[in-house]
């Protein structure tokens, strides 16, 4: 079987030099590879018969076979290990352990444009292991970095194929695209939802300023680099991973059945002023319908991975594909992704590599409504799913006004929308060693994707309020054309106890978005087939469009140097020019960095001492910048919007206008870095611990501040430059790995980020900037920015009490009994806005994870926690009504109904008054803890599993968010959103958690 | 060996080749025009543009700040005619105006503020812009007329609902012009005036119908005349309302049938703010002035309600009580039945299309238009001046002509008025304007204006010397720096 694959793989890769090692006193040499500090097997370590090409590589239990002559020398080589020789001297069984290089500190990580020494990093890089992601059975490798990385705050969105939010040390934009750059093997990317997370090798995300400064351009979010498997020298290795499992909702918020409902909206309407009559005659109707267990649902996952890889002596291989099928916990909800990955290398001569890397990958969504579970929470449960006849229950038949007046049932029924994504990307590359020391390489990577929304509604007739007259098809499609050329020429010289690496580059790219939006009445559904925009009401068809097209050009240079392993010296500049500045004088921007370390443990004064395995201090400063930005924001446009179109005699007319006012300049938005970090390893570095302090400033942030509304703009705020940002904070993280006499191996780390973020300079100055969703918190502002404070902290009244009795309310105009009692800060004698404090911070103070694996003969277990602490959270739900939306068990069960009975919560009136407006009742702790992972697997004994043909076999049992611990009283704290906007839950998608049954094959 | 190093200096060429090329083209490569957006250096070259420029104002005008809730709240809700509407948790808010609660940082004040001096601007564009386009010079003339006449019409919506507003005549261009101090109230009205003086002695008459809709002469004339009964310019009253009775506009016959889409720029209709449902485009059928007043849950939201002392102010049975008033349970002309399990009493029928219009994804009612200016009012405001200056015999004639359209031809009802006593002739114009003019955002600064607001509105919390104006958006105030002065009693 092995032997077939190796055939195939050997033509899969078009190797087309044959191998000839004939040597008459060949003999085999088997053995096995192991870690020489925790004995365990080491997979992939390469095995060259020195003085020839001749080679092989371990397997996964870390055993090879090898044919070489008795008295050959074998050479082993593994990255993060020292290199070893050993002679055969007529043995056919050469069992060896590799001494892990951190002690030599070898360890490499993957940096910008290369990869480093861990010791001769002088900026903040942490580095996670593929196998670390893989284990997450995370359907998106972001969401597998959570908890992972010390000040790397990820946020999930729980809808299938939804692409978490990733924060690094902290928000240090407002307007500017918050994410961070991803490079692909070399290519850029906003978003990587469409790797498989098993395809992955490595992620190392650069976090502070010095090491990101070299894609200066795009870095002030961070940069996070990617490196995916790839083949390696020896036979083929056959990859199976499949799981399957469910997923189900977690913390479901309790919300109140039809008696209470209807008694709360009773009293609300007994306390209008006039009061309003009884809206139920009768409250006692029982639990009625309970919404959440109609629409939401345990849902299957199932995810298949296979893989092939391997090479020969002048190329390697990978091949994988995967399979993701996901049901949404919304019914009719599903998501299905397919990907295939091929990269393939080839040694054309000796100096000269080329390759390349491809990605497809496309997915296809049954989405669900977008605004569900908000639906969801303000149903009604007075209201059947359906009526006796079968027709669906109607809210306005109950008379439940605007808000409450949709059937979940019915919205699910009749919504029609799929989306699908096709993408192709990747590069190919060609890599010149000459003149001994330099490097030569050049790679041009593409990335080209369509999606495609379409959505249809039926005509149908559910209620007075959920109905279609024509049938409306919709097509949304958005393509994005993207290049990237990169030019690096390396010089790496090493000479007595100096070390010396210069990088010289120039890159260009080129982004386009195009994206087309159609619609027509009346598109009959007799079939998927009929779904055209042709079959539509020729008068009725609509289409629109949009574009945007950017382009980069770049210039670069780094030099890293080390003197005898102590003293280390990293520079490097970057020079970008940006088309979304054209116009101006400010097209280009520098980005230079300079860091220092001191490797103290590599003294010779610390040659005896025994307590520091390792000790390093770094230093390091970093200009980066973000492109991120509006695209032409100085260029004044024609507003040519179909709120423009005039009407006369009913005939449309093209309108069109200027109606808003742009800034005379701009400049770049950059931002400017300082880390200092303590590196420490003891007890031979089974505890390791690295420490930072940073201090991240974004100068001359683009964003828009309010400006009068008599200047008659459209949206009366001006973008420019101004506001300065800074993030300060702390990382700490250790990690414990060691292994008894026993054979218990594990490893325990932990890691914990503190961040302070503060708004340092607007020129808005003491005038603040109100955000936080008009239509979000019931048509109030809820967030507030200024100097001196985090962006877009909560802002509202400070809750006092509750009035008992209209007496007590009198003074206070507008309010009565129930109504919540506002401090009256001014103490004007009038409660409005004026009165407004300070109610939170939605930007965590603390991220936190522990993570840890355990390993007993065949059996492994990895437990990972993670959490945020000194967070508050807007729980919008409650008080977002227009009618008669439902409420929390909670808030029912301590509701003020009378005078003595609450001081806390209001009365069921909580659209009266000022009882929605943002308040201090509404802002609540979002700290939470929870089990992101846990995995339990078994690996059969490998007599067992070679007799089944299988280099490996491996089954595990994996939970993930099995239990998550929070005060707040929503679904979940985990909320995210953008900056001045973050943390106000209206719309949230529940917490779920999933249980997987998985297995791990290895041919 | 030889061939390698070959190979290799070829590569090497091409690849420093390759570095050159990209280097060398970089100012074009950078060059990226704004994609699909018109850079405004191109506009106001020509003709097509400055129609273009004068089409936005007209279609701004449906926008949701100057027909919907922001209108509603500032122009409708404290009066004695409305009530808030809706289920009583719905947008509270509207309390704040019925009640005279309200307090400067709220935010509809800001918006109603902004959605007139969005109108300003987009007049303003086309009074800087256009004058400088070469193009056929009858027409220019008519477009700056447009423009004035929206800009006067936008300004007296201001000093009505602020009182001491800024006066902007131009786009803001240099720093200074951004920040500018309030004008009094009288030079307010001045400008207005002069705005309404220099369109009405532009603008047609009438037009073809491929225009039909624009501002006219009748309608800058007719707007001024109102303009100075706010200000008791009692003969400039009398003069204009005169020459619009001259210009050919008569009531529509059939009161309730001509606030229905068939009958909208009828010979009754002066000004009108012009709307449609059009199904290729549901952004631009975006007028919400009948969707927040429809029947709640059948055809709109169900604000603004006709209250109760509306209902009891008609005559008994004047015909205009039903065509004014939806009720809850009744059948309309068009065939509709009004459930009973709507959550109010009554709607606004003037804001009333037939629920067979409704089309989903799309504003119920988008089509409607609202009537700014009707022939009926300027009856009213002419029978108004000539009895303060009077003539009570001429007061009555176009007194009596409104009743009469209403009367429908029956005869036993609503009888003519024949009073010549200067106050008891003024109650009943007054009283003809409460139920002519009912629901059509005119009540409330009536009365304010007929100095009678305290009797009026004060059991509802009104009060003199504060509430004859809202109070000046805070946000404003904080954004001029203080140099924006609050108004008394805020």
């Amino acid at each position: 079987m092995k032997r077939i694959f190796t055939r195939i793989s050997v033509l899969a890769a078009f190797c087309l030099l044959t191998i000839n090692v004939a040597f008459a006193q060949n003999i085999t040499i088997k053995g096995k590879v192991i870690d020489g500090g925790d004995k365990t097997p080491l997979p992939g370590v390469t095995i060259l018969v020195k003085g020839t090409q001749t080679g092989t590589q371990t397997d996964v239990n870390g055993g090879y076979s090898i044919s070489a002559p008795a008295n050959a020398t074998l050479v082993f080589n593994f990255v993060g290990y020292t290199a070893l020789e050993q002679a055969v001297n007529n043995q056919t069984t050469l069992n060896v352990s590799l001494a892990s290089s951190t002690q030599q500190l070898e360890q490499v990580v993957v940096v910008g444009y290369g990869t480093q020494r861990k010791i001769d990093v002088t900026g903040s890089v942490a580095s996670v292991k593929g196998e670390d992601i893989s284990k997450q059975i995370s359907t998106n490798p972001v969401g597998a970095l959570q908890g992972k990385v010390a000040g790397v705050s990820i946020t999930n969105t729980g809808t299938p194929g939804g692409s978490p939010t990733i924060t690094i040390r902290g928000t240090g934009t407002i307007y500017g695209k918050t994410v961070p750059l991803y490079v692909v093997d070399g290519v850029w990317y906003d978003d990587i939802n469409f790797l498989n997370p098993s395809d992955i090798a490595n992620i190392s995300i650069l976090k502070d300023a010095s090491a990101q400064s070299i894609y200066g351009i795009r870095a002030a979010n961070g940069v996070v680099l990617v490196t995916t498997n790839k083949g390696k020298k020896g036979d083929a290795v056959i990859n199976y991973n499949g799981t399957v499992g469910f997923q189900k909702v977690t913390n479901k918020v309790e919300m109140a059945n039809a008696s209470e409902y209807a008694t709360a909206v009773n009293e609300a309407y007994a306390l209008q002023t006039p009061a309003v009559a009884p809206l139920f005659s009768n409250t006692n109707l029982g639990e009625g319908t309970n919404w959440y267990d109609v629409v939401l649902r345990d849902a299957l996952i199932t995810n298949h991975q296979l893989s092939v890889s391997g090479g020969s002596e002048k190329s390697t291989y990978n091949l994988s594909l995967g399979y993701l099928d996901q049901d949404g916990i919304v019914k009719n909800n599903n998501y299905k992704r397919y990907t295939a990955r091929l990269s393939n290398d080839f040694q054309i001569f000796k100096p000269l590599k080329i390759g390349y890397n491809v990605t497809a990958a496309s997915s296809k969504s049954k989405d669900a409504p977008s605004s569900i579970f908000r639906a969801l929470y303000a149903a009604s449960p007075v209201v059947p799913v359906f009526n006796a006849d079968g027709t669906y229950g109607d809210p306005n038949a109950f008379n439940l006004g605007n808000g409450s007046n949709m059937n979940p049932q019915a919205t699910l029924d009749f919504f029609n929308q799929q989306t699908t994504k096709y993408k192709v990307t990747g590069n190919i590359f060609a890599e010149l060693k000459f003149l001994k020391d330099f490097t030569f390489k050049t790679s041009f990577g593409g990335d080209f994707s369509q999606d495609e929304v379409r959505g249809y509604i039926p005509v149908y007739k559910a209620s007075n309020t959920q109905q279609n007259t024509n049938s409306k098809l919709d097509i949304d499609r958005v393509e994005n054309r993207n290049w990237i050329i990169e030019n690096t020429l390396t010089y790496d010289k090493k000479w007595n106890d100096h070390s010396l690496t210069v990088l010289v580059g120039q890159t260009a790219q080129r982004n386009k978005m195009y994206t087309i939006n159609a619609d027509a009445l009346n598109v009959p559904y007799s079939s998927e087939g009929d779904l055209y925009l042709a079959l539509g009401d020729a008068s009725t068809r609509n289409v629109t469009d949009l574009g945007e097209l950017s382009t980069f050009a770049s210039y670069f240079g780094r030099f890293n140097y080390s003197y005898k392993n102590r003293y280390l010296l990293n520079a490097s500049i970057r020079r970008d020019g940006a088309s979304q500045f054209y116009g101006t004088n400010n097209l280009w921007g520098n980005f230079p960095s300079i860091g220092a370390g001191w490797v103290i443990s590599n003294e010779e004064f610390m040659k005896d001492q025994k307590i520091f395995s390792n000790l390093k201090l770094r230093g390091s400063w970093g200009k980066v910048g973000n492109a991120g930005v509006p695209i032409n924001p100085t260029v004044l446009r024609v507003d040519q919007s179909p709120g423009y179109i005039a009407f006369f005699n009913g005939i449309p007319y093209t309108g069109a206008s200027i109606n808003s006012f742009v800034p005379p300049t701009l400049y770049w938005e950059r931002s400017a870095g300082t880390d200092i970090g303590l590196e420490m390893g003891f007890l031979n570095n089974r505890l390791t611990i690295e420490t930072d302090y940073y201090n991240r400033k974004t100068e001359q942030s683009i964003f828009d501040i309010p400006i009068l509304g008599n200047t008659g703009a459209e949206t009366p705020t001006l973008i420019a430059n101004q506001a300065d940002i800074q993030n300060r904070g702390f990382e700490f993280s250790a990690t414990w790995a060691d292994k008894t006499d026993g054979g218990f191996t594990y490893s325990i780390s932990g890691n914990v980020g503190m961040n302070e973020n503060k708004v340092i300079n607007v020129t808005s100055g003491a005038n603040p900037i109100y955000r936080g969703g008009a239509g979000l918190t019931s048509g109030y502002l809820s967030t507030r920015t200024v100097n001196n404070r985090p962006i877009g902290e909560f802002y509202g009244y400070q809750v006092e009490g509750v009035f008992q009795t209209d007496a007590e309310a009198a003074a206070w105009p507008g309010f009565k009994r129930g109504d919540f009692k506002y401090a009256d800060t001014n103490g004007d004698g009038v409660i409005d806005l004026r009165d407004r404090v300070v109610l939170g911070n939605p930007n965590p103070k603390f991220t936190y994870g522990v993570n840890t694996n355990f390993a007993y003969k065949n059996f492994d277990l990895t437990l990972d926690i993670q959490g945020v602490a000194d967070v508050s959270v807007y729980n919008a739900n409650l008080g977002n009504r227009f009618g008669n939306e439902n409420f929390t068990k909670d808030f029912i069960n301590n509701r003020w109904t009378g005078a003595g009975t609450s001081n806390t919560y209001s009365s069921a009136d909580l659209a009266g008054g000022l009882n929605n407006a943002p308040n201090s009742f509404y802002v609540e702790k979002g700290d939470y803890i929870r089990l992101r992972n846990i995995q339990l697997g078994y690996t059969l004994p490998s007599a067992i599993s070679s007799k089944m043909k299988m280099q490996r076999l491996r089954v595990f049992a994996n939970a993930q968010n099995a239990l998550n611990i929070f005060g707040y009283k929503g679904f979940s704290p985990e909320v995210g959103g953008a900056p001045t906007n973050a943390g106000i839950d209206t719309n949230v998608y529940p917490l779920f958690a999933t249980y997987n049954f998985g297995v791990n094959v290895t041919f | 060996m030889k061939k390698n190093i070959n190979i290799q200096s070829c590569v090497i060429a091409a690849a420093l080749g390759a570095m050159l090329f990209t280097a060398s083209c970089k100012k074009e490569f950078l060059n990226v025009p704004p994609q699909g957006q018109q850079p405004s250096a191109t506009f106001w070259q020509n003709q097509d543009d400055a129609l273009k420029g004068v089409n936005a104002i007209y279609a701004n005008l449906r926008s949701w700040n100057n027909v919907a809730f922001n209108a509603i709240a500032i122009e409708s809700t404290g009066s004695d005619e409305a009530d808030k509407g809706s289920t009583p948790t719905d947008a509270t808010f509207f309390n704040l105006y019925d009640q005279f609660t309200v307090t400067a940082t709220h935010g509809t004040l800001q918006d109603f503020w902004t959605g007139q001096y969005q109108n300003i601007n987009l007049c303003n564009q086309v009074l800087d812009n256009v004058p400088n386009i070469n193009m056929d010079a009858a027409l220019k003339a008519r477009y700056l007329a447009e423009a004035k006449f929206i800009r006067a019409y936008s300004y007296f919506r201001l000093v009505r609902a602020y009182g001491r507003v800024p006066l902007r005549l131009t786009v803001p261009k240099e720093n200074t012009e951004f920040n500018i101090p309030q004008a009094e109230k009288a030079a307010v009205y001045a400008q207005i005036e002069k705005d309404l003086t220099e369109s009405a002695a532009v603008l047609p008459q009438s037009y073809g119908s491929a225009d039909l809709g624009r501002a006219t002469k009748g309608a800058a004339l007719g707007m001024k005349a109102k303009v100075a009964m706010y200000q008791n310019k009692w003969a400039d009253v009398l003069a204009l309302t005169n020459q619009v009775m001259g210009l050919g506009y008569d009531l529509f016959p059939d009161f309730e049938k001509g606030f229905r889409t068939q009958n909208e720029n009828n010979i009754e209709s002066l000004f009108e703010v012009q709307a449609e449902l059009l199904q290729s485009n549901a952004d631009a059928s975006n007028s919400q002035y009948s969707q927040v007043q429809g029947v709640a849950g059948v055809m709109g939201w169900g604000f603004n309600t006709p209250s109760e002392a509306l209902a009891n102010a008609f005559e008994p049975g004047d015909p205009r009580r039903d065509a004014t008033i939806l009720f809850k349970g009744e059948t309309t002309p068009q065939g509709d039945l009004v459930p009973t399990t709507v959550p109010n009493e009554r709607y606004n029928q003037k804001s009333y299309v037939p629920f067979a219009t409704r089309v989903s994804g799309f504003n119920e009612g988008a089509q409607q238009n609202f009537r700014v200016l009707r022939f009926a009012d300027v009856l009213l405001i002419n029978a108004e001046a000539a009895n303060e200056l009077g003539n009570p015999s001429q007061a009555l004639t176009s007194l009596n002509r409104v009743r009469a359209r209403a009367r429908g031809g029956n005869n036993n009802i609503l009888p003519n008025v024949t009073t010549t006593d200067k106050d008891a002739l003024r109650q009943a114009i007054w009283k003809e304007r409460q139920v002519e003019l009912a629901m059509e955002n005119d009540r409330y600064f009536d009365v304010i204006r007929q100095g009678r607001a305290a009797t009026v509105f004060g059991p509802k919390g009104w009060k003199a010397n504060k509430n004859e104006v809202w109070p000046i958006p805070q946000n404003e105030i904080d954004l001029s720096g203080g140099l924006l002065k609050q108004n008394p009693g805020y």
